[in-house]
């Protein structure tokens, strides 16, 4: 079952260190944040766009397309309405929060945008191990890893639950709420029963895998560091630092007259 | 509660939070389709799994629900947020379990096997504790990040967390604690005495108690009457920038984030619970 | 042909006649959470020696994985419960060392390949073991790919294991292990969940190991299996009932029936007929020649006259008009397939994994809608009628009960179905009495589900599906995980249905049974309906069955060597005339 993003290619970006990735995707998050003024998440996501053409990620944007819109376009207008500016425009709507609402609602299409080209150029190992060299403790990464190696196991085993309660008579989608929920008993029961009857039999394989036979482990996967991870590490932090600078310490690229 | 971190030495610990995770975003990612606020949550059935893996798998829920929280993110809601969404789905996990037994007149203090109607009060007891701290933890994050008023999303996060499980998740852990516990896999099973925390944990549940309600009446409080609109329910706030970000409510609410924080230390979860 | 690295696992030389393994009075009992004691194994003696491959057969709850477990330490060291006796390998107690440690000793490969997979992608999956050994990445690299190549999967390093078929899940599960370069390879049922292709790719991995001179263990899920191997273990209630060469374990067909193991059907007719014994096809096909058998023409005949009769000829219940279905973001599962289907009739759906048989099966009760053509049920298209409303015609037993039971008890089980349809309590109570007697567990309404035998969760779920009336029941590989008894009543349970007015639908991949049971045969190959007719006919076909990666069962081959096909042993021997 593919349900992941990750969609393998040789690309300048697929070739980045994770740990490079996970600086500029960080700086992206953050800077994204940092202030109100569409100017800078509408410059960001240009540059994500620009990214995500390098990365050849379109299909993974394209599988998202649908929420990224869908949550961009209803905090534009929700804060269009809602926000409340000094300039009137139209009706209830004043270009401030005018302003505002399409500030948000670039910042939101832009984190989206930007993790999605994060996920499609790097694979869930490469993530792990980036994790790992970053410090995590390596049960923890295991623990994470093999999560994501079950999810589609457990996507699938749901799928076939709802299926054979549903031959069965049951139906979720009438009644009143409480209804519908106690109706999701005969769904929760079997898929966390398997799942947990799964467990004995992940520790008996896991424990014949020499796991944790020693203190040392190696890794097969080897993490190289080249001269383009370290200028898009230092340009990453500079703009981490710019963004923690911007949201802190300056007024810059907020919305004169937006009531705050 | 040392658990927290002893549990990495235990091999099926270890499997149980892989597991964990994996369901809860198994059951996740469906509903995905169809975000409440879109990007930030959703109608969510999978939150009938926190409170029972917790009270089944004690710490290995907690890094689970958090885990596998962050999977769910992975498929279209990533962003700045999910760094608050960790750190409350992991007190999803943990509130649960922590709490279980210690809440004088309300606790039965037998295991929650949910025998008795004593018992699912107390469950539902618990788990109103578990999604008072993640709500707290999560809108006020998203109010430090200027992405959404406190008012709106800490009241959907805490009816997503506490109405669902509290209908159906006792069912749900009537059905599988005696025959989880006939496999061996209760977390006080796999676990060695030596390797938790032991005490009364007075203070733990105390510093849980005030800052999770703490958190949210006040976050609340402030986000809504600051608009002068008090007694309107959190959407009718929601949009409004004036009470966005508001230092005055991010800066009210350290001091319960540190009371949620510090419970990690002080909590003292029960082992000498009566079989019921 | 083989890579160099991977024979300097093998074995010892041959003069070294020390026993790799040396098992002294096991004896274990598992400890439940609740404290109780399950005896498991009851002192048991076994000596593997080295380049030695040993076949363990025997019934559920024999003894079989638990055997398995103790020989690398899992067993007392990661499972509960009481332990006496001994086990060595390679002259070192397993008490002493951890699973862990005896890893480069002992490899270990579990039946179900989807909770021994840990990884996100196959290079990964092979290298986890090596990692944990601190194996040098130079080293593992060249290690992963010489495993990989032994099982056939070089090329498919970057594949994410979800993306695999079961065949190819269980071969990375050998990679992975061999890879660690073991001394001994133990594998629990590595056949058991899959479709006969995979199980053929795992007979073609094993041979090759087998070639290699490995000391293997392998617990088989069928006799067959067992005939290639240099001795032969049987197990019954915990103890070693028998132990020797193929050629004398295998050909003692009652001796196996009684142990609850499918005798072999070559040995099985020989014995019945009184001659000497026989373990394949072909030899078994000699010695019927050399003693002047062949099929009376008569007595054939009349065979096939009374499949005539018992052909049915009822109302059309199932009409399926140029069907095709295509899962989204892939092409389709099910092309222009049309099928009519007679109240009464019992028909076996076959086809490898993928070929569409299960999603033919869910247009029929209107779990998936067709994306071109019609599906009629009793003369009414499925399309606006809701699952609910077909259920009522069309009940389906999905493969695993585990992904149907939730309740606390099996009356509640099985009173889900009716309870959906709004029945009043007395005639649910009445429904599900009627439902647990058809199957065999009347007086259990009140037991635990989950605490159950895999045979009998199955026959619960049957259950919970017949409470509901359905005139058509489809039951989608009802015999898999079970053991040979089982299976057996599973099948005994689905023509009594049949006799009693249901109209049968299976899909399964065990040819036997289909030879033993169903009138009729519907082939599915690639999405298309390969072929469809009588099961003796059908079978009878073995070039169209090898194309569509099938084989006859061995009775059915050893009929048509003789001339004709034959469906059983008991057929065989009605019809076979000395001259």
């Amino acid at each position: 079952m593919d349900i992941y993003l990750y969609v393998p290619a040789d690309t300048p970006v697929h070739r980045l260190d994770p740990r490079a990735k996970m600086a500029a995707l960080l700086a992206v998050l953050l800077l994204a944040v940092a202030a109100d003024h569409p100017l800078l998440p509408g410059a960001l996501l240009g540059a994500v766009v620009l990214v995500a053409h390098a990365g050849r990620a379109w299909g993974a944007l394209r599988r998202v397309r649908a929420l990224i819109l869908l949550i961009a376009s209803f905090s534009t207008l929700t804060w269009s309405v809602f926000a409340r500016g000094t300039t009137p425009l139209l009706g209830p709507v004043e270009v401030e929060a005018l302003l505002f609402g399409v500030g948000t609602g670039l910042k939101l299409a832009c984190t989206i945008a930007a993790s999605v080209v994060f996920l499609a150029t790097t694979s869930n190992e490469e993530i792990t191990v980036g994790l790992i060299r970053l410090g995590l403790p390596y049960p923890v990464a295991f623990a994470f890893s093999t999560a994501l190696r079950l999810v589609p196991t457990f996507v699938g085993a749901g799928a076939t639950i709802l299926e054979a309660q549903k031959s069965r008579g049951l139906d979720v989608e009438s009644g009143g709420l409480i209804q519908r929920m106690r109706r999701h008993l005969p769904l929760v029961v079997p898929i966390l029963a398997v799942a947990i009857r799964s467990t004995n039999q992940l520790a008996l394989a896991l424990e014949s895998r020499g796991f944790r036979a020693r203190p040392d482990r190696t890794y097969y996967l080897e993490l190289r560091f080249r001269a383009a991870d370290r200028v898009v590490t230092a340009v990453s932090l500079v703009l981490i630092v710019l963004a923690l600078y911007l949201r802190l310490f300056t007024r810059a690229l907020r919305i004169p007259g937006l009531l705050t | 509660m040392k658990e927290l971190l002893t549990m990495w030495k235990h091999t099926r610990m270890i499997i149980l939070v892989a597991v964990v995770a994996a369901v809860y975003a198994a059951v996740l990612i469906p509903f995905k389709a169809i975000p409440l606020i879109p990007g930030y949550t959703e109608i969510r059935v999978a939150q009938v799994i926190p409170p029972v893996a917790s009270l089944l798998f004690g710490p290995a829920a907690a890094w689970g629900t958090a885990i596998g929280n962050l999977i769910g993110d992975l498929f279209g809601t990533f962003g700045p947020g999910s760094l608050f969404g960790f750190i409350g789905n992991f007190y999803l996990g943990l509130v649960p379990y922590a709490l279980w037994g210690r809440l004088g007149p309300l606790s039965t203090g037998r295991e929650p096997a949910m025998a008795g109607a004593a018992q699912v009060v107390e469950f539902a007891a618990v788990t109103l504790v578990s999604a008072l701290a993640t709500a707290g933890i999560i809108a006020w994050g998203l109010e430090v990040l200027r992405l959404l008023p406190f008012a709106a999303l800490g009241t959907i996060i805490v009816l997503n967390d506490f109405i669902f499980p509290a209908v159906v998740s006792p069912v749900v852990l009537y059905l599988l604690y005696r025959r989880v516990k006939r496999w061996g896999l209760l977390w006080t099973q796999i676990m060695p005495r030596e390797d938790i925390s032991t005490g009364r944990g007075v203070l733990g549940t105390a510093l849980l108690l005030v800052g999770s309600f703490g958190a949210v009446i006040l976050g609340n409080w402030i986000s809504i009457s600051r608009g002068a609109l008090a007694g309107a329910a959190g959407f009718q706030q929601f949009g409004n920038p004036q009470v966005v970000g508001q230092p005055g409510l991010v800066w009210t609410l350290v001091p319960f984030m540190v009371m949620l924080a510090l419970a990690l230390v002080f909590c003292r979860p029960r082992t000498d619970l009566a079989a019921s | 042909m083989f890579p160099p690295d991977l024979r300097a696992g093998a074995p010892a030389p041959p003069q070294e006649k020390t026993a790799a393994v040396t098992v002294q009075d096991l004896a274990f009992a598992y400890r439940t959470g609740d404290g109780a004691l399950v005896p498991a194994l009851r002192g048991v003696n076994l000596e593997i020696f080295p380049g030695e491959v040993v076949a363990v057969l025997g019934p559920s709850g024999a003894g079989k994985s638990t055997l398995c477990y103790c020989l690398n330490g899992l067993i007392p060291h990661v499972i509960r419960g009481e332990w006496s006796g001994e086990v060595r390998v390679f002259g070192r107690s397993t008490r002493a060392a951890r699973p862990a440690e005896l890893a480069v000793d002992v490899g270990m490969v579990f039946q179900d390949f989807e909770t021994q997979l840990f990884s996100t992608n196959v290079e990964l999956e092979v290298a986890f073991g090596l990692e944990n050994l601190a194996t040098p990445p130079a080293e593992m690299r060249r290690r992963v790919a010489e495993a990989l190549a032994l099982v056939g999967l070089a090329g498919l390093g970057r594949r994410e294991p979800a993306t695999l078929s079961g065949g190819q899940k269980q071969r990375l599960a050998i990679a992975a292990v061999l890879a660690m370069r073991p001394r001994v390879l133990v594998l629990d049922e590595p056949t058991t969940d899959l479709d006969p292709r995979g199980r053929e790719e795992i007979v073609q991995v094993l041979d090759r190991l087998r070639a290699q001179g490995r000391t293997m263990l392998v617990v088989e899920h069928e006799t067959e299996q067992a005939v290639s191997a240099d001795r032969v273990v049987v197990l019954e209630g915990g103890r070693v009932a028998a132990s020797g060469p193929p050629a004398e374990i295998l050909t003692d067909a009652d001796g196996l029936e009684a142990r609850g193991i499918q005798p072999l059907a070559s040995a099985a007719l020989l014995s019945r007929l009184g001659l000497p014994p026989a373990l394949t096809v072909e030899d078994a096909v000699r010695v019927l020649r050399e003693a002047g058998y062949r099929i009376d023409p008569d007595r054939y005949a009349a065979l096939v006259r009374s499949d005539r009769a018992r052909s049915a000829d009822g109302d059309e219940v199932v009409a399926v008009d140029d069907v095709t279905f295509a899962y989204p973001r892939s092409g389709p599962a099910v092309r222009g397939v049309r099928l009519r289907i007679r109240r009464g009739e019992c028909v076996a759906i076959v086809g490898h994994n993928g070929s569409g048989k299960t999603t033919l099966a869910k247009l029929l009760n209107g779990l998936l809608a067709p994306a071109a053509g019609d599906v009629r049920i009793r003369g009414r298209s499925t399309r606006g009628q809701s699952v609910l409303q077909l259920g009522r015609t069309v009940g389906y037993v999905f493969q695993n009960p585990d992904h149907q039971i939730f309740a606390e008890t099996v009356y509640d089980e099985v009173a889900f179905g009716p309870r959906n349809q709004g029945l009043a309590e007395r005639e649910v109570r009445a429904r599900v009495d009627e439902a647990l007697a058809a199957v065999g567990l009347s007086g259990r309404e009140g037991e635990d589900p989950f605490a159950m035998t895999r045979g009998e969760r199955q026959r619960v779920a049957v259950a919970s599906v017949l409470a509901t009336r359905p005139e058509v029941i489809i039951l989608d590989e009802p015999t898999t995980g079970l053991d040979y008894r089982e299976q057996r009543r599973m099948m005994d349970l689905v023509q009594r249905l049949n006799a009693a007015g249901h109209t049968i639908i299976m899909i399964t991949h065990a040819l036997w049974l289909v030879a033993a049971y169903a009138h009729r045969t519907v082939v599915m190959r690639d999405g298309a309906l390969w072929m469809d007719g009588p099961t003796r006919e059908v079978l009878a076909r073995e070039a169209e069955l090898t194309e569509a990666a099938l084989r006859p069962p061995p009775i059915v081959r050893i009929g048509l060597a003789l001339g004709a096909p034959l469906l059983s042993v008991d057929e065989a021997v009605a019809v076979l005339r000395r001259t």
